[in-house]
């Protein structure tokens, strides 16, 4: 009897870990071991095992450097810009108004929009010829002719990433939301009778409350974003030159135009030694707290 | 006794089903077809209702590829072990396609079939490979020209530009301010800078001191003449902007956009778009072949071509039906829904062929139309590093002279 319900929790977990393994754990060795032979798929005579040379050969790659700044960058610029955006729409949805339930299902709209339709709609409206972006902007006198936002190279990332922050904002409003929801009432009410402002209630309540909630969706939205290229593949196709290569996008261009699959697969496990560097500092620092709370 | 049924059940089970492999094999062989035409909407199915219907035993399956991932798909399939029997391919992809192993010469079945006559000798020769031997059956064929907007030229009294300079005076010209509020509202030519946009850059580079090889083998994109011939090309964006501020991203939706709206008064293409650009413009729209350069014309022979894969077990159904496709009367039948030129003299002869200015155009540039290097590492130029570089230059971030270095080091193979 005993020994069943030792085993019980077990067989339940299985199912789930037979299938990480076959969706996740095997395609992770495959590319591993693929990244360390010469694998360019037209050349099935030239294959063979280089060992680390694809690894050293990325590192004097200056594509790569490229595509690691922009990875950077977009990755930081892209979470930051959501974050502030979905606090802001969280903290105004938290308010009484009549029409907020409507408002709440409204904001979801981009969230649940296709990338690929995201990545369209907005490729039009930045439209160098007939943008309706363009058109505003030379109403109101901010700018005199037309800008092409996506062929230029100081502002294709960037526009790109302005894209990407109005799809992902409302997963945080909604994970804050949930988080203010939770805080109880009778804090604000202690605050006030001690006659904080609402600066300090915000500084010295909400935050602080808020805190594991942001933890966890920052580092969810670190790991979406770092990973994600069909925006910026229907966008500018890593264009113009490579301006907008990220990381997972130089490895698909490596592996689906140029048919290195073996390059590719090193690009691939790189992207994936930095995001567990990342996520590792931060379970570190979560089981840290958690200790000294202890 | 029991076990004995069911040795015999199976047995039975198992010669029934290698009975009906045999049948498969020498009866009835379903040949699967990949190929793309630039509109969706144009279907294969007449072709091979017809050809079924004069070939029992043959089944056509025909998959229609996306054009954007056709060169990805098919070369994965190849590394995968299941292409298909018969695909729709360009003349480039052949080396890598060769280095493969993935295609079967047809000699032997070209050699014993009647209608090899009808096709263009220069056909022949541009298709064939460099080994001698033929791998691909001739499709349909374009050459590029240059389309222009017959209304604007005749309201500022212009004609087509017959050389380089000419060329440019007229594009400048052509870019201007329309409405009087001060913005540039028309420019002289749609560059393509996104992938596919080498057609454009060949006709005034290689056409003006660059070559990929030189006769002793190295390469001819280096040369300062082959530079100063770059410059002049990044300098029609840069310098005198008589194109659009988007050309860098610009691939083929924009450029047909753009001479349908009146924004480039010109840009190069072949007869495949004739139909849209004539269908919204009517005979607002003309074409005439490229400009010369500085010294010799050079325009793109596009082309298609049906390839037979080695992996196939139906190659001689697969043969017939590529066959069918390049002979005259089914051939006209498909360049209706390609929109592309036939590979068959005869269908070049029809009155309705040449009363056509879109392909008197394309008639009018054959004698130099040219094909891109017939080396594997063609394939990347085209896909991926001319425009990448094309666009890094337009956008000032590499000159001219790297920009050809890249090229040359592409093609060196280093």
């Amino acid at each position: 009897m005993n020994s069943k319900r030792l085993l019980f929790p077990y067989v339940l977990v299985t199912p789930a870990v037979i299938i990480t393994v076959f969706i996740v754990f095997i395609p992770i060795i495959e590319t591993s071991v693929m990244s360390l032979f010469n694998y360019v798929i037209w050349k099935p005579k030239d294959y063979k095992f280089v060992f680390l040379s694809n690894y050293i050969k990325a590192l004097r790659d200056p594509v790569f450097w490229i595509s690691l700044k922009n990875t950077v960058i977009w990755v930081t610029g892209t979470v930051s810009l959501q974050l502030i955006l979905g606090f802001v729409t969280a903290l105004l949805l938290n308010r009484n108004f009549w029409w907020r339930g409507i408002a709440r299902s409204l904001i979801l709209i981009p969230w649940v929009t296709p990338s690929v339709i995201t990545a369209l709609m907005w490729r039009w409206m930045y439209d160098g010829n007939s943008g309706v972006i363009n058109d505003l902007l030379v109403r109101v006198g901010i700018l005199k002719e037309y800008f092409p936002w996506l062929a230029n190279n100081s502002t294709a990332l960037g526009s790109v990433m302005v894209a990407l922050m109005w799809q992902g904002f409302p997963f945080f409003s909604i994970m804050i939301l949930a988080g203010l929801q939770a805080i109880p009432g009778s804090l604000y009410e202690a605050a006030e009778v001690d006659g904080a402002t609402s600066l300090q209630r915000f500084t010295k309540i909400t935050l602080p409350m808020l805190i594991p909630i942001l933890f966890t969706s920052i580092l969810l939205r670190i790991i979406w974003v770092a990973n994600s290229m069909d925006v910026i593949y229907v966008m500018t196709g890593g264009g113009p030159g490579y301006s907008t290569y990220t990381l997972p996008l130089y490895s698909f261009i490596k592996a689906y135009k140029f048919m290195d699959f073996g390059y590719a697969s090193t690009l691939a496990i790189f992207l994936t030694f930095f995001l567990v560097a990342v996520v590792a500092g931060y379970v570190f620092k979560v089981l840290k707290s958690q200790g000294s709370m202890e | 006794m029991k076990k004995s049924i069911i040795i015999i059940l199976m047995m039975v089970l198992l010669s029934a089903a290698s009975f009906a492999a045999g049948q498969k094999e020498t009866k009835s062989a379903n040949v699967r077809f990949w190929y793309h035409f630039d509109n969706p909407e144009s279907a294969v199915t007449p072709l091979v209702q017809k050809f079924e219907k004069e070939n029992p035993g043959i089944k056509i399956t025909p998959e229609s590829i996306a054009w954007g991932a056709y060169n990805q798909k098919l070369l994965t399939a190849i590394a995968a072990g299941s292409p298909p029997d018969v695909s729709q391919v360009k003349l480039w992809w052949q080396p890598q396609l060769i280095e493969m192993g993935a295609l079967t010469p047809l000699d032997d079945y070209i050699n014993n079939w009647s209608g090899k006559d009808d096709i263009y000798d220069n056909v022949w020769k541009l298709t064939r490979y460099k080994d001698g031997k033929q791998y691909l059956m001739p499709l349909q064929m374009v050459i590029l020209y240059m389309y222009y907007r017959t209304d604007i030229f005749k309201d500022m009294g212009l004609v087509p530009a017959k050389t380089r300079a000419e060329f440019l005076t007229l594009a400048r010209k052509l870019t201007r301010d329309t409405n009087g509020d001060g913005k540039i509202d028309q420019y002289g030519f749609g560059i393509r800078g996104a992938r596919g946009g080498h057609d454009w850059w060949g006709t005034f580079v290689l056409s003006s001191g660059a070559r990929f090889f030189l006769p002793d083998g190295s390469s001819g994109l280096v040369t300062s003449e082959a530079v100063a011939a770059n410059q002049w090309y990044i300098d029609l964006y840069r310098k005198y902007k008589v194109s659009p501020p988007t050309t860098p991203n610009d691939g083929f939706k924009e450029i047909i956009a753009n001479m349908k709206s009146g924004k480039t008064a010109m840009t190069i293409h072949h007869i495949g778009s004739s139909k849209t650009m004539e269908a919204a413009l009517g005979d607002k729209i003309s074409a005439a072949p490229v400009p010369k350069g500085t010294e010799r014309y050079w325009t793109s022979f596009g082309d298609e071509e049906n390839g037979v894969f080695s992996a196939s077990k139906y190659k001689d159904a697969a043969f017939k039906w590529v066959a069918f496709l390049a002979t005259a009367e089914n051939n006209a039948v498909w360049q209706k829904a390609s929109g592309q030129v036939s590979v068959n003299k005869s269908n070049g002869e029809t009155s309705e062929a040449k009363s056509n200015r879109f392909l008197k155009a394309t008639i009018d540039s054959a004698d130099f139309a040219h094909v891109l290097p017939a080396l594997p590492q063609t394939a990347e130029f085209v896909e991926s590093v001319w425009p990448t570089t094309m666009q890094r230059a337009f956008n000032g971030e590499i000159s001219s002279k790297e920009m050809m270095e890249t090229f040359a080091k592409l093609f060196s193979g280093k």
